[in-house]
């Protein structure tokens, strides 16, 4: 099992009053309620997190979001750059650029080969659609969110191999000259990573063989979503995806006592607090079937957001406990989904650095060591997900990525 | 006496507005009654053309398909174009497209031109706000609303028809998501709309204001502004009386049933 550490970068400074009349932190939150002081050191201390990470043994995590106070990176290249000029051995996870919010994928091929370039191939590169909301910052027509996702894609990827200067006019992407340096480090191109739940993105992320990321999902949502992964990747005869080939994010603190690390775990809740956002930034025309949006208007999405502190862990969302337990939280994922990469939300909202630092040093001691070899000999490994054992029915699940 | 250039004309084409039900609502059904009055469901929201809209993505397309469809159709002569909100923005394509067309134009607060600054939002959002919020700034009597279909409005329907009015709000986005509610094409060409027009809007409407609506009036041609008191973005459907005195007039379709002025 590989781990890695990520934040959120929040700005936890806003007064609840705002948030209220704002309908929450994200997309449509007036900047006049951020100090630049403040972020500053902010961003001095999550960056110091993220270094302490690298020097205990996990791999990080960056991501991006807009117009949010509950995310400070503002782009996942700009954020992997400043992690990799802190750190010296982690692999850093750009997870991900949100392909249909950027103007150009030219641009993104660029970064991300930089990136990969300038750390002799530290980059594992992951696309996203982008969450619902962030249709309202980048100001992208959400009916084409998924088209634009996958030509955005596919001249990414012919930017980075075909070595030669090539011409693309598709339906949403322009350009008569494409020739992109530096080519990355990683030949052909960095692992790619996708996260989504929709079925069409998880058959398509499956049939090119990429790794399928699923955000605070439940086991058993989790496990469906990768059935789904693994069915389809089979069918394409890729094989059975190895436990590599899947990700999965949760919330986690571990302290020595369980009384502990409840009490800091519970911050961590801060991240599911409920907004009040408009529909349509809930489900923004077009973004995903009318069916769906009519369960988002129905109130089935994001139900998570519900949830209690022990309804999260005992869903696999949260975790949560003492090193031991946390251990085997993590191996009861393993048995569940088959995961094979768990990305950990050890910080949200008001969690002090202190805790954070406790946290993964004590994870670091005890539970890193304990969950590495999990996965290892997945093929000997007696479980329910393996292709062969699991003859359940391939089912959809609502999204759970939260807007 | 009204600018009528054709009085002979006995075909008025209505473009609905987005959020509004299908068919001959409010003040229309009176003024079918006088002339004939066809309100087609626009490609994307419900028509039979649906599939063939899915790779539209301007307004241009919707106004390329009815000038088509008039000519497939062998229709040919001239009629009354009107449209309300969105199906006015349409009506304005079609107008600087064949200005000849026409018997006379009637805009009930249009979409479509965008004539101030570019931080001043001229036209509500109504692809983000809730249903409440639209009939609030839609309507000078919110509590007298009817005849509108939004996600989740009116309370109380199956998911099915809930399904219909985010299909619709996708066929909207498909077509009006950027530049908001207007193409900037459109405002150069507004010189040619050469036809007897008559722009309407609500003394109330919040979601396209009345001084937006003065203002286009002012830009184009032969075009006459009226305000509708007690109205909010859809006169026809709330002051249908007064909607059809304007109208019924301007088009000379009162000639019809001897009300002559």
């Amino acid at each position: 099992m590989k781990c890695f550490h990520f934040t959120e970068m929040p700005y936890p400074y806003v007064p609840a009053e705002a948030e209220d009349e704002h309908r929450g932190l994200k997309y449509f939150m007036p900047n006049r309620y951020y100090d630049p002081a403040r972020g500053y050191e902010l961003y001095q201390r999550y960056l110091d997190e993220y270094e302490l990470a690298d020097e205990l043994g996990f791999d990080l995590m960056v991501n991006e979001h807009h117009q949010s106070a509950s995310t400070l990176h503002v782009s996942a290249t700009l954020s992997a750059a400043s992690v990799l000029s802190r750190t010296r051995r982690g692999r850093v996870l750009v997870l991900g650029t949100p392909l249909p919010h950027r103007e150009s994928p030219v641009r993104v091929a660029e970064e991300i080969a930089y990136l990969d370039a300038i750390s002799a191939g530290r980059i594992n590169c992951g696309f996203v659609r982008g969450v619902q909301g962030e249709t309202y910052p980048s100001n992208q027509n959400p009916v084409h969110n998924m088209d634009m996702f996958f030509e955005a894609h596919d001249l990414i990827k012919e930017a980075w191999t075909r070595h030669d200067v090539f011409s693309w006019e598709g339906r949403f992407y322009h350009y008569r000259y494409v020739s992109v340096w530096p080519r990355p480090y990683q030949q052909p191109h960095p692992p790619i990573w996708v996260s989504g739940t929709t079925r069409k993105l998880v058959e398509w992320t499956a049939r090119h063989g990429y790794t399928l990321c699923n955000l605070l999902g439940t086991y058993e949502d989790t496990a469906k979503s990768f059935r789904l992964y693994r069915r389809t990747a089979m069918e394409a005869g890729l094989g059975e995806p190895s436990p590599d080939k899947l990700a999965y994010l949760a919330f986690c603190h571990v302290a020595p006592t369980e009384e502990q690390a409840r009490q800091s775990g519970e911050k961590l809740m801060w991240y599911l607090k409920q907004g009040r956002l408009r529909l349509g930034a809930i489900s923004p025309p077009g973004y995903s079937s009318t069916a769906a949006a009519v369960a988002a208007l129905r109130g089935k999405l994001g139900e998570v957001r519900k949830y209690s502190f022990e309804r999260l862990v005992d869903e696999g969302i949260m975790l949560v406990g003492t090193p031991d337990t946390v251990t085997k939280q993590i191996q009861r994922l393993y048995d569940e989904t088959g995961v094979g990469n768990l990305i950990l939300m050890n910080q949200a909202g008001e969690m002090t650095s202190n805790e954070v630092r406790d946290s993964l040093s004590l994870f670091s001691r005890e539970v890193l060591p304990a969950v590495a070899p999990i996965g290892r000999q997945w093929r000997d490994d007696d479980t329910t997900w393996r292709v062969d054992s699991d003859s359940r029915p391939v089912e959809s699940v609502l999204a759970s990525a939260l807007s | 006496m009204t600018e009528v250039s054709a009085g002979t004309a006995q075909r008025l084409l209505f473009l609905h507005d987005a959020d509004v039900v299908d068919g001959q609502v409010g003040a229309l059904a009176e003024l079918a009654t006088m002339i004939d009055v066809e309100v087609p469901r626009h490609p994307g929201f419900g028509s039979a053309d649906d599939e063939l809209a899915e790779e539209w993505d301007s307004v241009a397309d919707l106004a390329q398909h009815y000038l088509h469809a008039l000519d497939r159709d062998g229709r040919t002569g001239q009629i009354h174009l009107a449209g309300a909100g969105f199906g006015a923005w349409i009506a304005l394509e079609m107008a600087v497209r064949a200005p000849r067309r026409w018997a006379t134009l009637v805009l009930v607060a249009p979409y479509g031109v965008k004539l101030f600054g570019p931080t001043d939002r001229e036209f509500a959002d109504i692809l983000l706000l809730d249903p409440s919020e639209v009939v609030e700034l839609g309507w000078a009597d919110p509590a007298a609303c009817r005849e509108l279909r939004m996600p989740g409005f009116p309370p109380g329907l199956e998911d099915p028809e809930y399904e219909r009015a985010f299909a619709d709000r996708e066929a909207l986005a498909r077509f009006a998501w950027k530049p908001f509610m207007h193409d900037p094409r459109l405002r150069r060409w507004l010189h040619v709309v050469d036809v007897a027009t008559l722009v309407v809007s609500g003394d109330r409407d919040r979601l396209v204001t009345p001084e937006h609506s003065r203002a286009l009036a002012e830009l184009l041609p032969r075009a006459r502004y009226v305000e509708i008191p007690g109205a909010g973005h859809y006169p026809y459907l709330e002051r249908p009386g007064e909607f059809v005195e304007a109208v019924a007039h301007f088009v000379g379709a009162d000639r019809k049933t001897g009300a002559s002025t």
